[in-house]
């Protein structure tokens, strides 16, 4: 990517927009003679606003010319941090928090303070399904094939749709470049083996590349006492293959395919009939997808992509009883996505450029949760269009808007509207405004799951509520209703209104600092809702748009070049997330706490009231990258903290033990005087020596001090050495 | 603790020594703690469900004026107040009794809950409940959230709810407030699911004369 880089430093010299964007579509064919071949005295510190973005606007621009707060993770820094899956590499970004989904499938990310639904997450700008409880499990992405991750903060419904509220990260795979060879092995803590290889050529027009991976490990176990492992031994494989052919130097065509299998073997201590029993059982999980994406240029102002994107995920969980090898608990999930999608750039001038597109989507979602084995559809058409106007090369305004349809909740408009400033060479101003949106998803209109291991209580989507009630009570088992059925139904999206502002400045010279401020006003918050107790005493919950929160903070980067081959980060983020409802209430005096010793009721002061479970007030990370291109060593030293934060009330346990909830104090919100966790700083390290541009050998250690919190935060490993050796041939081969 | 004891048992003497100065002043009210209060709980429970087991399913009946249990054989007159199983709580009146009993939950302090409010008083029952749930609209309502208590489904513990001060017009046309502090037996500050549950623990004033204050 080198070289890449290097292009638009010299292009970005020229005044014309328009140069630029034909820089970047020279980028595509440039890429070709990229290699993984250093540049002397390359560092990397290397121009990083120039880098190119494709996430924020859906067209090549370069990074510094964006005026929403978007960042990259370039490939030499996922390396370098010896990362292995998706989440590996999220969790030490500046904002971004991986959560345990305690009672859901595995990690999710939170940004800007939302939960993990909250942003959608694309390879290749097509989104990735399997959101089985919510979140997306972010260890299913192997990041070896990953040439970078894009981040857009921020919502970005305008141009993507659902989901995009708290912002968007597109995992940019690699394209087939040159011919190249590689093969990557590494073994570490718990067993951990990585094993994976991409092959890669071009041949005149063609050009082929295939990446395979498998990892496995024995996952680990932090409550020995327990039976069972907290994380239970996985193996995975992951294909990604990628076809591109140039019919001519106007149209090209890319195929990209994937394919991952998952098995994990699970040993469980289960309550049943009042006894605790072992079981053992097994959890697979797939998804393939299939991608091609036809581009096609009419003209110098004119092209037009064709893209289509189908992709299935399906997982399926049982556990038996040891005694008897009987059933004890079956799941099952499968979903589909399917979506033709067409758009067009157009550039009147080198100040106005156009951006248009429409598509349609078919979803289908099949579970045993929904009480039959029925597929239930949703279909959303949509159109967008995106404005940029760059008035002067100082100035540029990016204004937008999406109208999806949708088959159940009906229509959403998202506009947005972002513009940037440059002060002088030193500073530059950005703002942006948008709504986004989050359609209900299957889980809330569809579920009919009745959970009689955890307590027992039965959850009813809003589609299947009404019948579903009427059905019970008819049988007589209904004791009490805690909400009038009839007021059921008819979910809304959740919307967001969010603004966005900062500023690029550069403190002294080399020393940089990027700055945004955001206030997030969500709407319509879809939220479980007591619906009636049944006579054998199971709370029955459906769903109803109840909730208001907020969420706002400050976001700091700094960047220095304390040496020439060694750069100094820091990130901070500062947030407060609050339902709006509790807020007020707090505020006019109306919320209470007891003292849980003296039993004594106090009333909660203005101040008092933390915010969302599972949000830190403060976060941040300093890190060290060294990178010596002539002797080929680099290394990282990296810490990332994580301030204190509450636990709500998660209805499940982790290998037989009971997460205690924050709230001691018998008001259900999270105040200063609950239980909080812990901050915790975890410091991973790693070096890596390069030799003859081929041969790679590093050894690290993540979380080198070993923190681990075994219930509070079962996420998270002890210490875990790793070493690897890799091997890359590449070879340049120019382009007819 | 001990600040606010020393507090009540100052309060009470300062009451106490002006009470029997003045002979025509109404006797002073205090609040007095009620303890265990037994709301069927079984003879066990089933620890796979967790529910209780034996269940008589009948009330425990209270009269704020006595201070006491009143006798299950009196159900039908108008001698209690507050009917108490599991976590349902009855007002002797309309569908749960013969008496004309009225409560409300009012948000606020316990002890700062100088005067009943006037109005907003109602009956078990009284709109007609939703068909088919006959405790659907009790005075003082029934469910996690809804009522006095919030359940912790982690924990597996219900806690009464912080500020919820239930204010309770007797039959007799005579004012009562109270604040339930525990659902399990003894009061524990940490209560958990192996607590012996369905036990009340509650603070009350009771006014027996004819006036709406609490001090």
């Amino acid at each position: 990517m080198v070289p890449a880089i290097l292009i638009f430093a010299s292009v970005k010299k020229m005044p014309s927009s328009l140069k630029w964007i034909l820089g970047s579509l020279t980028l595509i064919s440039m890429t070709c003679f990229a290699q993984d071949n250093p540049v002397d005295g390359d560092t990397i510190a290397t121009k990083q606003l120039d880098e190119v973005i494709v996430t924020a606007t859906r067209n090549e621009r370069t990074m510094g010319s964006l005026p929403m707060p978007v960042s990259l993770i370039p490939k030499n820094q996922i390396k370098t941090m010896g990362s292995l899956r998706l989440n590996d590499v999220l969790t030490e970004q500046t904002g971004l928090v991986v959560v345990p989904q305690v009672n859901a499938q595995g990690n999710g990310i939170q940004i800007q303070g939302f939960n993990p639904d909250y942003t959608l997450i694309l390879i290749d700008g097509e989104p990735i399904i399997g959101r089985y409880t919510g979140s997306l499990e972010l260890s299913r992405i192997a990041v070896g094939n990953i040439k970078q991750i894009e981040i857009v903060k921020g919502p970005s419904s305008s141009l993507y749709g659902s989901d995009a509220l708290a912002g968007v990260i597109n995992i940019i795979t690699d394209r087939p470049q040159g011919t190249r060879v590689n093969a990557a092995i590494r073994y570490g803590t718990n067993n951990t083996l990585d094993v994976n290889g991409d092959v890669g050529f071009t041949k005149k027009k063609l050009g082929v590349y295939l990446y395979g991976n498998r990892y496995h490990t024995d996952g680990y176990d932090l409550s020995p006492q327990n039976f069972g492992k907290t994380v239970s031994p996985f193996t995975n494989y992951t294909i990604n293959s990628k076809i591109t052919y140039k019919f001519s130097p106007l149209t090209d065509i890319s195929v990209a395919g994937r394919f991952f299998n998952e098995d994990q073997v699970f040993r469980f201590e289960v309550e049943s009939n009042g006894s605790r029993i072992r079981t053992a059982g097994n959890g697979n999980t797939q998804d393939w997808n299939f991608n091609p994406v036809l581009t096609h240029r009419f003209s110098d102002k004119l092209k037009a992509i064709a893209r289509f994107y189908s992709t299935h995920y399906q997982t399926e969980t049982y556990l038996n009883l040891e005694t008897d090898g009987s059933r004890y608990y079956q799941d099952d999930f499968t979903q589909s996505f399917t979506r033709p999608e067409l758009n067009a750039e157009y550039f009147f001038n080198e100040k106005n450029i156009l951006t248009i597109g429409g598509g349609y989507i078919k979803e289908m979602v099949q579970t045993s949760r929904y009480g039959d084995e029925e597929n239930r559809y949703q279909e959303t058409s949509y159109g967008f269009f995106q404005y940029e106007w760059l008035p002067m090369q100082k100035v540029s305004v990016i204004a937008g808007g999406r109208y999806d349809y949708n088959s159940i909740y009906g229509g959403q408009f998202s506009p947005k509207l972002s513009s940037r400033y440059e002060l002088n060479k030193k500073v530059t101003f950005k703002v942006s405004g948008g709504i986004g949106f989050k359609a209900p998803d299957f889980r809330q209109l569809y579920f009919n799951f009745n959970n009689s291991a955890a307590g027992g209580y039965s959850v009813l989507g809003t589609e299947v509520a009404i019948d579903r009630l009427a059905e019970l009570d008819a049988a007589g088992q209904i004791q009490t209703y805690l909400f009038d059925p009839a007021l059921l139904g008819n979910l809304q999206a959740e919307r967001s209104v969010s603004i966005n502002a900062g500023a690029n400045i550069e403190v002294l010279p080399s020393l940089k600092m990027d700055l945004n401020v955001f206030h997030n006003s969500i709407n319509n918050l879809i939220e479980t809702q007591a619906v009636a107790i049944t006579t054998s005493g199971q709370s029955i919950y459906s769903y109803r748009n109840i909730l208001r929160a907020y969420t706002q903070g400050v976001e700091s980067n700094f960047s220095y070049p304390v040496m020439k081959y060694l750069n100094l980060s820091a990130g901070y983020q500062l947030l407060y997330a609050k339902d709006r409802d509790v807020a007020e209430a707090v505020k006019a005096g109306e919320v209470y706490w007891r003292d849980p010793t003296t039993l004594v009721t106090k009333r909660l002061k203005p101040g008092e009231y933390f915010g969302l479970y599972n949000r830190s007030r403060h976060m941040g990370n300093l890190k060290l990258f060294y990178d010596h291109k002539p002797s080929g060593w680099e290394g990282s030293l990296r810490v990332i903290y994580r301030g204190r934060y509450g636990i709500g009330n998660i209805r499940g346990n982790i290998q037989g033990e009971v997460i205690p909830p924050s709230d001691t104090n018998s008001n259900s919100i999270l105040d200063i005087y609950d239980e909080f966790v812990k901050g915790y700083a975890l410091v991973n390290i790693s070096a890596a020596k390069t030799i003859k541009n081929s041969l790679r050998l590093q050894v690290g250690v993540d979380n080198l001090f070993d923190y681990t919190e075994p219930v509070l935060i079962p996420n998270l490993p002890g210490r875990l050495y790793y070493a690897s050796v890799s091997y890359s041939f590449s070879k340049k081969n120019v382009q007819p | 603790m001990k600040s606010t004891l020393s507090l009540v048992v100052l309060v009470g003497f300062v009451i106490a020594f002006t009470g029997c100065s003045e002979d025509d002043e109404p006797l002073p009210v205090v609040a007095t703690t009620f303890s265990n209060l037994a709301a069927d709980p079984g003879t066990g429970f089933n620890p796979s469900t967790g529910q209780p087991t034996g269940l008589t399913r009948k009330f425990t009946l209270f009269s704020f004026k006595t201070g006491g249990i009143i006798a299950n054989t009196d159900s039908a007159t108008n001698k209690w107040d507050l009917g108490f199983n599991g976590t349902t709580i009855i007002v002797n009146s309309a569908t749960s009794g013969p008496g004309t009993s009225q409560a409300q939950i009012v948000s606020g302090i316990f002890d700062e809950l100088n005067t009943a409010p006037d109005a907003g008083y109602k009956s078990d029952n009284d709109p007609a409940p939703i068909a088919g749930a006959p405790n659907a609209n009790l005075a003082i309502p029934t469910g996690s959230g809804q009522g006095w208590y919030t359940y912790d489904g982690a924990a597996m513990v219900n806690r009464p709810t912080a500020g919820k001060v239930i204010v309770v017009k007797t039959s007799e046309g005579r004012y009562a407030k109270m604040e339930i502090i525990s659902y399990y037996k003894d009061a524990p500050a940490s209560p958990t699911s192996t607590n012996a549950a369905r036990y009340y623990t509650f603070r009350y004033v009771y006014q027996p004369n004819d006036t709406k204050t609490f001090n």
